[in-house]
């Protein structure tokens, strides 16, 4: 068929076509929708994780049972997934076995830009960088052929501009044929490793990289291709695309899989031209490969290390290693405009607890979700965010060291649940005395609203086992265990004050669900009885979108109000008031 | 040679589906089609862009700036922001209407007069006035789409194929509908 297909779906088929039966993920974006597009396929068993490393896991159990299974999450989540990578290396796979990992250069929405090339060379496994859509279904086929051939983990790597392109592309949706599931194997020694298996497993490891190494040599995804100019390109990934744009008539080393290093080909390439350079977004991984191999040639002093690429900067980059000349344009310049950050949705239930905390004047601790948008002025009141989980272990070191600084921490239910229940277990152990704030929601939110273990719903929208938080969280011990429903402002307000001044470890579990999943809430919209405005600005603190302000009064946008009364309930002098009333 | 489209707008104002939609009936007249979009933040009230090259074949992901032929935008404020992807030679058609940022002041006339500093073509219609008319107010995007195929010059039918590819069957009629007003709209 003919269709236009995004990147992430192109996985989604390039895993279906290779037989996969199993896949598992942690939602993060710009990989959570591989997944979304993979529950499509009946023949594909597929779930969210609680976190990468249990998703990681779940489908290395499964390719141990002799099914062909693949796991997704972006390049953070590899970290909190790579002691099961570093292992999974040691015992390889029963069948194919694929870890498909997003990087997001440029930092579209992530807390870092990392390569995850580095970690394919760290744990020594293969890793493919399609550069589109087209190329991550095929590369996605063979990734499950490679690991079941090599007896090993492979990782795909996409980026944000592969993952969320969309292009058009041919293909039959019929699966390639040739494949039967393997049967479930007892190895011990190959699965268990205790140190007098894994140094067995670790000389295994190094023979299947000599074979590995001359495949990489081999493969037809890394490529030469010869052009009219006497100068050489080696790439990979998007970046071969701007280049191609730029310099169709170049020669290129198009590298696809990218470890090990396909130094041999380098060597060929690199022999009967002139000059030769090397453009990749983030690391150099491929210039140190080549100057390890004895093949000077540079790439990082002509393009950036940071950010993601375009044709604007790979352009800048071969104008300035002489290998093109600049065209000059004329180009019209951005005036200064004030910048329009991502907010909290009008009827956010996290913006009540944050506006709360702000005018307690505490330190809150934060993590990596909606809620870190509570940073964002004119809310200001989250002073740490570093990734996952880390708000409630970042929140007990504070809590333990300072002792004039009130602490709380503030964690989503999705992220509380991948992360943040063990450094919980360590505050009730170790007797730290701080508040942590629970902002359950019911979904995660931020990556467009998957369903987590506190939804009632699983990825396919059937009903399913949900875990009560509050039981959870009593049942580590904690006694100081609160309940509260955020549009309730006065008594939430009362809660937190009161534990914030308690000191003992408590946990308020915020209620409200989200209001724009599973489904969008909207209620009647509020408006602003002009008259009774008294220019105050005590509604714009709160930072929704939906407020206005004009004329020296605040007004709100029907359109956009959900009708959550946050906005009435702060006003000092009722000038807020539910549409319909007056009309 | 190779054309391209921005499409910019606020988060949540329908900017991915109208890009999608313009994708597939652009597919759908035989061209070769990349669209590249940024997800994540954006979804919440952000600024969004999403890219569309077309042509006979194509390489690149993005345009490259000072090289887009058309713009899309829903919103005037989020056109300026994007004036460096436009050149003298470009089309923009733009919703005449601002969307306010939390804790900024914007001044109406400003932002005007920007807008008529540059020199390419500007069809600045107020769209979600048009959709009150027809009483269509979810419908604004697919009005402009209307419009904007007049100015890509792509016939409607590749359009209205589209539309009823890309949504959901209970929104096919009333979209062909609002992009027939927008088609119509002199």
């Amino acid at each position: 068929m003919r269709k236009i297909i995004s990147g992430n779906e192109a996985l989604a088929i390039g895993a279906y076509r290779a037989s996969a039966s199993f896949a598992s993920g942690y939602p993060g974006t710009p990989s959570s929708e591989i997944l979304e597009h993979t529950k499509t396929f009946e023949d594909i068993k597929v779930q969210w994780a609680s976190n990468e490393k249990s998703a990681f896991e779940q489908a290395l159990g499964a390719s141990i049972a002799g099914r062909r299974s693949f796991v997704t999450m972006k390049h953070v989540g590899l970290n909190v997934a790579a002691d099961s990578l570093m292992s999974a290396s040691y015992t390889g796979v029963n069948a194919g076995f694929v870890v498909v990992v997003a990087d997001d250069p440029g930092m579209h929405s992530s807390q870092n830009e990392q390569d995850t090339r580095l970690f394919a060379k760290f744990a020594q496994v293969p890793i493919l960088e399609p550069s589109d859509a087209k190329e991550a279904m095929g590369f996605m086929q063979y990734a499950f052929a490679l690991s079941e051939e090599y007896d090993t983990p492979v990782i795909v790597r996409s980026t944000t501009r592969v993952s969320h392109t969309q292009e058009m592309a041919y293909f039959d949706m019929h699966k390639l044929g040739g494949y039967e599931n393997k049967l479930l194997v007892k190895d011990i020694s190959k699965y268990v490793l205790v140190p007098k298996n894994a140094i067995a497993r670790h000389k295994k490891l190094l023979e299947r990289n000599a074979k590995l190494q001359k495949l990489s040599n081999e493969t037809p995804i890394n490529r030469i291709e010869q052009g009219t100019l006497n100068i050489g390109i080696i790439t990979s990934g998007v970046s071969y695309l701007y280049a191609k744009e730029l310099l169709p008539n170049a020669n290129y080393l198009k590298i696809g899989l990218s470890w090990p290093f396909p130094i041999e080909i380098a060597r060929e390439f690199v022999k009967n031209l002139d000059k030769v350079i090397v453009i990749e977004e983030l690391e150099p991984y491929i210039e140190e490969q080549l100057k390890a191999g004895g093949i000077y040639v540079e790439g990082k002093k002509f393009f950036p290390q940071d950010g993601e690429f375009n044709l604007d900067i790979v352009e800048e980059g071969l104008a300035k290693a002489s290998f093109l000349e600049k065209t000059p344009k004329k180009y019209f310049e951005v005036p200064d405009l004030p910048a329009r950050p991502p907010v909290l949705c009008p009827g956010c239930p996290h913006r009540p607890v944050f506006d709360i905390l702000h005018s307690l004047r505490v330190y809150v601790t934060g993590d990596i979700g909606c809620y870190t948008l509570g940073a964002a002025a004119p809310l200001s009141s989250i002073h740490t965010t570093v990734c996952m989980g880390a708000s409630i272990s970042m929140g007990y070191g504070l809590a333990k060291a300072s002792l004039n600084h009130k602490v709380v921490s503030v964690i989503g239910d999705s992220t509380f649940l991948h992360t943040g229940l063990q450094p919980l277990i360590d505050a009730y152990v170790n007797n730290v005395a701080y508040t942590v704030i629970i902002l359950d929601n019911s979904i995660t939110a931020m990556t467009g609203g998957q369903p987590d273990a506190t939804s009632g719903f699983n990825i396919k929208n059937e009903p399913t086992h949900k875990v009560d938080l509050e039981n959870l969280v009593r049942s580590i011990g904690i006694e100081r265990v609160f309940k509260v429903d955020q549009y309730d402002y006065q008594t939430t307000k009362e809660i937190i004050e009161q534990e914030v001044n308690t000191k003992e470890l408590s946990v308020i579990i915020a209620t409200r669900p989200c209001v724009l999943a599973p489904k969008k809430i909207k209620e009647i919209p509020y408006l602003v009885i002009a008259d009774k405005c008294i220019d105050c600005k005590r509604c714009l603190r709160v930072g929704c979108p939906a407020i206005g302000y004009k004329d020296n009064k605040a007004y709100i946008i029907e359109d956009s109000c959900t009708g959550c009364a946050l906005c009435a309930k702060v006003c000092p002098t009722n000038a807020i008031v539910k549409g319909d009333v007056n009309e | 040679m190779n054309k391209s489209i921005i499409f910019c707008g606020v988060g949540g104002d329908g900017i991915i589906t109208a890009s999608n939609i313009c994708a597939n009936a652009l597919l759908r007249a035989n061209f070769d089609v990349k669209k590249s979009e940024v997800h994540g933040m954006s979804q919440r009230g952000g600024s969004v862009n999403a890219f569309l090259i077309y042509g006979k074949k194509v390489y690149s992901l993005l345009p490259a700036k000072a090289s887009v032929d058309y713009m899309f935008a829903s919103e005037k404020l989020e056109a300026l922001r994007s004036v460096d992807y436009m050149n003298e030679a470009s089309i923009a058609l733009i919703n005449d209407r601002i969307v306010p940022i939390v804790g900024a002041k914007i001044d109406q006339d400003e932002i005007n007069q920007y807008l008529n500093s540059f020199p390419f073509e500007q069809n600045i219609i107020n769209f979600n006035e048009v959709a009150k008319l027809h009483n269509m107010q979810k419908g604004v995007n697919t009005i402009m789409l209307g419009y904007f195929s007049k100015i890509i010059e792509i016939d409607k039918k590749h359009f209205t194929r589209a539309i009823a590819d890309t949504l959901n069957p209970k929104l096919i009629d009333i979209n062909i509908e609002a992009f027939e007003i927008g088609l119509n709209l002199s």
